[in-house]
C-alpha cells in the first residue's frame, strides 16, 4: 500500500516536472548598449583652423588582487597613458567633445546624439586644477529647454603659458546647471576623463 | 510548554491516591461564546489528561475529594488557561478561553503546542497583536521584534533578515511548507512575500529544519496557517491601516470558510500603497510602494485524509531613493560628505527610476494520507515563479527598458512519511527540485546572473526522542545533491586577468565580439546533521543544547555574478570555483518561566569553512573611473554571540521586557571583522492593561542601537580637485554611523462589538522624537537618513 502511493505519487510529480523544461537553453550575448566606451576631443585653433583629435578610452584592466592590504589605494593615474593637450598662449581654442560606444566595433554607436536628445538632463563640465584657462560654450553648442548651454562644444581662451589638470564630466540629471566646481553640479557621472592641458 | 509553569507552584501528594470524585465542566471560547473542541485539560502534577468533546464537555475521574487541584486548560487556538480548582466547593465549572490575551502573548516563550517541525530546537514566535501591529510592513520589520534578528536594508522597503549576523541563503523562509524561492542574490533582494497570508511566524535562531532545508546556518523562519476548524463556520478578518509617513494606507482582507464535511476555503488579498516617505529632516524623494497580493487557498478534509491547493500572487513596486543611484566613487564620496540627498523633490505618488518591480506567483498541492494515528504520508508539490525587473536611470533608447529581467522558476515535489509513538518520533523524506533562472535579453546591460539549470534532489531522516518527560533528544541528517548547469559569458578581459583559460577554456561553446559564453555543470553533494536535547528541570527551567552541522553550496550569485553596483559604485564578482561551505554551530538556550521574573538567554558560537564573502579585490578602469571590485571569496569564519530575553511584571497589570542582543563575527584567519555585522541592540518595552477598564493597552517601546566600533577597513581613495588642486581624499564606506535611541509608543483598544462582530482599534507611533539616525545595516545610509515619525491608525475587523 505504501510502496504504491509513493510509487504512483512520484511519477505523477516527475511527469509534472519534465512538462516544463525542454527549451532552447543557449542564451544570446547581451551586450552593453547604453555604455560609454570612448570619449573624443576635437581641438580646433581658431586662429589658423588647425585641428587635433584626442582620444580617450579605456583599456579594461584591473589593478590585481589586494585581499587584505588595507585601506586600498587607487593609482594617481586614473587612465594608464596622460594625454597632453598643447595649446599656445593668448590663444582661441573650440573644444568639442563627443561620446561613443564601442563594446561592438560593428556598430559603433555614437552616444552623443542621445545626450543632445536629452539636453536637459546632461552637461558637459570641465573643471581645472589651476588658473589661466577660460572656459565658455561656443557658438554650435546645445542648449537645452531652460537655455542653459550643455558645454558639448567650449571655446577655451588661454592666457600665459602654464600647465593644468583638466577632469571632464559628463553628469546625468545634474542638480544644478551653473557652477564652477563638480560638487556644484550633483547627479550621477556618466563620464570622466582627464588630461593635462600644457599652455606654452 | 514552558508556559505551562508559569503559574506553576508547589504541587500536592495525594495523586497517587486511588480516588472516586470526578470534576466536570464546559470550555468555551470567550469572543464568540462557542464550545471548544479538543481542548486538552489536564491535572498539574498527575497522568490525568482528558479533551473536550465538541459540545466543549469534559469530565476528569478519580480525583480525591476535598483536595485543591490545578488544572492548566490548552487549545491550540488560545493560550493555555490555569486554574485551582477546590473541589470541596464545586465540582463543576464553565471555562471561556480568552483569544484577547494570546494577543498579548509574549514571544520570549516558545510554543511547543505545535510540534510540526521535528527538530528538538527551539523557536520563538511573533504574537499575533504583533504581526497585525507590523500588517503595513514588511516581513522584516515585523521579525526584528525578535531578538538576534536585525534587518539588512536597502532604503526603506527593501529588508531581508539576519539571525544571528547571517544573512542571504544562509536564512531560510519556509511560507506553507515550501522553501522561499526568490531572486535572493544581493542585499536588495528583498523576500517577496506577504505576511499577511499567513496566520503564524516562527524563527528558528541559528539552525535548519532538516525537514526543510539544511544549508540555513544563519536560522529559518517559518510562516504558515493553522488549519480551519471543521465545523460549519465563515471566520474572516479585515485591516485598515492609515499612516501618516509617506501618506500611505493598506488594506488586507481575508475571510475563510469551512463546513461540517471537511471542505475549507480561505482567500486573502493585501493592498498597499505609500508616496515619498520622510526623514525628519527631508522628504525621501522616490521611495514610494505598491504592493498587490492574492491568495485562494481550497481544501478537503476526509476522515483518513486531506487535501489542499493554493494559489497565491504577489507584487509589489519599490521605488529606490532618486539620489543613490552614482555614476562613480566620486559621486559616492560627494553624497557620503553631504548631510543630506541633492535631489529632494516635492512628495509624490510617483514611482521614477531607479525602482525595482517583483512579481512571485506560487501553486501548490498538498497530500496527507494517515495510516493510523501514529503514521502519516505527506506530499507536496509546489511551482514558484519569480520575476524581477529592476529599472535604473539610464539613457536613450534604453530609458524604459529594466537594466536587470529575470525570471526564476522552481518547481518542488516533496514526500514525507512520519511515524510515531507516545515517546518518539520518525520523519523521513525525499525530495525533488528543479529550478531555472532565465534573463530575458535585450536589457543592453551584461546579465547580473547567468541563465541556469538547478536538478536537485536528496532526502532526510530525522528522530525525536522522548527520554522522559522531561529530556527530549533529536538527531536528524539531510543529504542533498546539486547540479547547476550554467550559462555564463565572460568577458574576455576579465577571463584574460583570471586566467581562466587553463581551468574553464573547455567548457567555452561559443565566442562573440569580446565575450566567451561557457557552459559547465557545478555539482555540490552536500551533508548536514544535527543533534542536541532540551531538558527540564525543576519544573521551570529549561536547557537545550544543539549541534548543528550545516553544508551549503555556493549560490549562483557567488559563484557568477558579474555587475556594477549603482549605489555603491562598485563591481561585483562571482567566483566560479567556491567549495561548499560548511558550518558547525553549538547553540544554547537557558530559560527560566516561573514566578515574576522569566528570562531566556541563548548563546551560540559558530566556525565556519570556506564561509562565502564578498571582499574587495582591486580596481577596474572605466570610462568614468576606477571602481572598486569586490569578489565573493572563501574564508574562515568565527561567529559569537548571544541574545538575551526577560520579563518581570512591576505589578499586575505593569509588565516590563527586555532583550539584548550581541554578535561578534570574524575572519578567523586575519582576525578581521566581516562587514554588517549587527551592532549591539537593546530593546525595552513597558505593557500597560488596563485593569478597570479592560479594553485598552499601552506599549511604550524603546530601542538603543549603539555604534558598531569593529567593523573592516574597506575605503578606498580617490583624486578630487579642490580649490583648483588635485587632493587625494578617503572614501569612507567602512565606519559605520553613530549610536542611537528610538522611541515608539502602541496604543489598543477592543475588542468591541459591532454587527456581530469585534472591532479593534490601534493608534501607534514609530520614532515618536522624530529622531534623524543612519543605519549601520542599510545599504543606502551614504546617502540618506531613516524615516522620521510616522503615526499609524489601524482599524481592525475581525468576523
Amino acid at each position: 500500500m505504501l510502496k504504491n502511493i509513493y510509487f504512483r505519487a512520484t511519477l505523477l510529480s516527475i511527469s509534472l516536472l519534465l512538462i516544463s523544461c525542454d527549451k532552447d537553453d543557449t542564451p544570446v550575448a547581451e551586450n552593453e548598449m547604453e555604455v560609454f566606451t570612448k570619449a573624443v576631443i576635437v581641438v580646433t585653433n581658431l586662429t589658423d583652423d588647425s585641428s587635433e583629435t584626442y582620444n580617450f578610452e579605456v583599456e579594461e584592466h584591473d589593478h590585481g588582487h589586494d585581499h587584505g592590504v588595507l585601506p586600498q589605494t587607487q593609482d594617481d593615474d586614473d587612465h594608464g597613458d596622460h594625454t597632453v593637450i598643447e595649446l599656445k598662449s593668448s590663444s582661441e581654442y573650440k573644444f568639442e567633445i563627443s561620446f561613443l560606444n564601442e563594446t561592438d566595433p560593428n556598430n559603433i554607436i555614437d552616444m552623443t546624439l542621445a545626450v543632445m536628445e536629452e539636453k536637459d538632463e546632461h552637461l558637459v563640465h570641465y573643471e581645472l586644477a589651476g588658473n589661466g584657462i577660460e572656459i565658455e560654450s561656443y557658438s554650435g553648442d546645445t542648449i537645452d529647454s531652460n537655455g542653459n548651454a550643455m558645454n558639448l562644444i567650449t571655446k577655451w581662451t588661454t592666457s600665459t603659458a602654464t600647465e593644468i589638470d583638466v577632469e571632464a564630466y559628463l553628469i546625468h540629471q545634474p542638480t544644478s546647471k551653473t557652477g564652477n566646481t563638480r560638487d556644484d553640479f550633483g547627479g550621477a557621472t556618466d563620464v570622466e576623463i582627464e588630461f593635462e592641458a600644457h599652455v606654452e | 510548554m514552558p508556559t505551562a509553569f508559569l503559574l506553576l507552584m508547589s504541587v500536592g501528594s495525594n495523586y497517587g491516591q486511588v480516588c472516586s470524585t470526578s470534576f466536570e465542566g464546559n470550555i468555551f471560547s470567550l469572543e464568540q461564546n462557542t464550545p471548544l473542541e479538543s481542548a486538552v485539560v489536564e491535572v498539574i502534577g498527575s497522568n490525568m489528561i482528558v479533551t473536550s468533546t465538541a459540545s466543549g464537555y469534559f469530565k476528569l475521574e478519580g480525583l480525591c475529594p476535598n483536595s485543591i487541584i490545578k488544572i492548566k486548560i490548552s487549545h491550540i487556538n488560545c493560550p493555555d488557561y490555569f486554574g485551582e480548582i477546590d473541589l470541596n466547593k464545586s465540582l463543576f465549572e464553565n471555562f471561556y478561553l480568552d483569544h484577547k490575551v494570546e494577543e498579548l502573548s509574549e514571544i520570549i516563550l516558545s510554543d511547543d503546542k505545535i510540534n510540526d517541525l521535528s527538530t528538538s530546537s527551539r523557536f520563538f514566535s511573533i504574537s499575533e497583536l504583533e504581526k497585525e501591529r507590523y500588517s503595513d510592513s514588511g516581513l522584516a520589520t515585523v521579525l526584528e521584534k525578535i531578538s538576534g534578528v536585525n534587518t539588512l536594508s536597502t532604503g526603506n522597503k527593501v529588508a531581508k533578515p539576519v539571525i544571528h549576523g547571517m544573512f542571504g541563503s544562509r536564512v531560510g523562509i519556509i511560507y506553507d511548507g515550501v522553501m522561499l524561492e526568490n531572486q535572493q542574490w544581493g542585499q536588495d533582494h528583498a523576500p517577496n512575500l506577504d505576511l499577511n497570508a499567513f496566520d503564524r511566524v516562527r524563527v528558528i535562531k541559528g539552525a535548519s529544519v532538516l525537514k526543510y532545508s539544511g544549508s540555513n546556518p544563519g536560522g529559518l523562519i517559518i510562516i504558515d496557517s493553522s488549519p480551519p476548524k471543521i465545523n460549519d463556520t465563515i471566520t474572516g478578518k479585515t485591516i485598515i491601516n492609515s499612516s501618516s509617513n509617506g501618506r500611505g494606507g493598506s488594506i488586507i482582507s481575508s475571510i475563510t470558510s469551512s463546513r461540517e464535511s471537511g471542505t475549507f476555503l480561505r482567500s486573502q488579498f493585501t493592498i498597499k500603497k505609500n508616496g515619498d516617505l520622510s526623514s525628519p529632516n527631508y522628504i525621501l524623494s522616490n521611495t514610494g510602494s505598491n504592493e498587490k497580493n492574492i491568495s485562494i487557498t481550497v481544501g478537503k478534509n476526509y476522515s483518513k485524509s486531506n487535501i489542499k491547493a493554493l494559489l497565491s500572487y504577489f507584487n509589489s513596486e519599490i521605488g529606490i531613493l532618486k539620489n543613490s543611484h552614482v555614476g562613480n566613487i566620486k559621486d559616492l564620496l560627494r553624497a557620503i560628505e553631504s548631510d543630506s540627498p541633492d535631489v529632494i523633490n516635492d512628495f509624490s505618488y510617483n514611482i521614477n527610476y531607479p525602482n525595482q518591480d517583483n512579481t512571485h506567483y506560487t501553486a501548490s498541492l498538498d497530500y496527507n494520507y494517515f495510516f493510523d494515528s501514529d503514521k502519516k504520508l505527506s506530499s507536496k508539490y509546489s511551482f514558484q515563479l519569480n520575476k524581477r525587473k529592476e529599472y535604473d536611470l539610464r539613457i536613450g533608447d534604453f530609458k524604459n527598458i529594466p537594466s536587470l529581467d529575470l525570471n526564476l522558476s522552481t518547481q518542488r515535489i516533496n514526500l514525507n512519511y512520519t511515524w510515531s509513538n507516545l515517546f518518539n518520533e520518525f520523519n523521513n523524506g525525499i525530495f525533488f527540485e528543479l529550478q531555472e533562472n532565465y534573463s530575458n535579453p535585450g536589457t543592453g546591460v551584461k546579465r547580473l546572473i547567468p541563465d541556469y539549470l538547478n536538478t536537485k534532489f536528496g532526502g532526510y531522516f530525522i528522530s525525536t526522542f522522548k527520554l522522559n518527560r522531561m529530556l527530549n533528544f533529536g538527531l536528524g541528517f539531510r543529504y542533498e545533491y546539486s547540479s547547476n548547469d550554467v550559462y555564463k559569458y565572460y568577458r574576455n578581459f576579465r577571463w584574460e586577468n583570471e586566467n581562466y583559460e587553463g581551468r574553464l577554456g573547455k567548457y567555452v561553446i561559443n565566442e562573440v565580439l569580446s565575450q566567451k559564453l561557457i557552459r559547465k555543470k557545478v555539482i555540490f553533494n552536500t551533508f548536514s546533521s544535527n543533534a542536541g536535547f532540551f531538558n527540564e528541570f525543576e519544573k521551570k527551567y529549561s536547557l537545550s543544547v544543539q549541534y548543528n552541522y550545516t553544508e551549503r553550496s555556493p549560490n549562483i550569485a557567488e559563484m557568477f555574478s558579474g555587475g556594477l553596483h549603482h549605489s555603491l559604485a562598485s563591481i561585483e564578482y562571482g567566483d566560479p570555483f567556491l567549495k561548499k561551505e560548511k558550518t558547525h554551530k553549538i547553540l544554547f538556550d537557558f530559560e527560566k518561566n516561573d514566578g515574576k521574573f522569566n528570562f531566556r538567554i541563548n548563546p551560540y558560537f559558530s566556525y565556519s569553512d570556506d564561509y562565502i564573502l564578498a571582499q574587495p579585490a582591486g580596481f577596474e578602469q572605466t570610462i568614468r573611473g576606477a571602481f572598486p571590485v569586490w569578489e565573493y571569496s572563501p574564508i574562515s569564519s568565527i561567529f559569537k554571540g548571544v541574545d538575551l530575553d526577560f520579563v518581570y511584571p512591576i505589578k499586575d497589570n505593569i509588565k516590563f521586557k527586555n532583550s539584548v542582543s550581541w554578535v561578534n563575527a570574524k575572519n578567523y584567519d586575519t582576525k578581521e571583522q566581516l562587514i554588517n555585522t549587527p551592532p549591539l541592540v537593546v530593546n525595552n518595552e513597558i505593557r500597560i492593561i488596563s485593569n478597570n477598564f479592560k479594553k485598552f493597552n499601552a506599549i511604550i517601546e524603546h530601542k538603543f542601537v549603539s555604534k558598531q566600533k569593529l567593523f573592516p577597513n574597506n575605503n578606498t581613495m580617490t583624486i578630487v580637485i579642490e580649490s583648483g588642486k588635485k587632493i587625494s581624499k578617503v572614501v569612507d564606506i567602512s565606519t559605520p554611523p553613530d549610536a542611537y535611541n528610538l522611541f515608539n509608543l502602541n496604543l489598543n483598544w477592543g475588542p468591541y462589538n459591532f454587527v456581530s462582530s469585534n472591532i479593534y482599534f490601534s493608534l501607534s507611533i514609530d520614532n515618536v522624537m522624530n529622531k534623524a539616525y543612519r543605519n549601520y545595516l542599510n545599504r543606502l545610509r551614504f546617502y540618506s537618513d531613516e524615516a522620521g515619525r510616522n503615526v499609524l491608525f489601524q482599524i481592525k475587523i475581525k468576523y
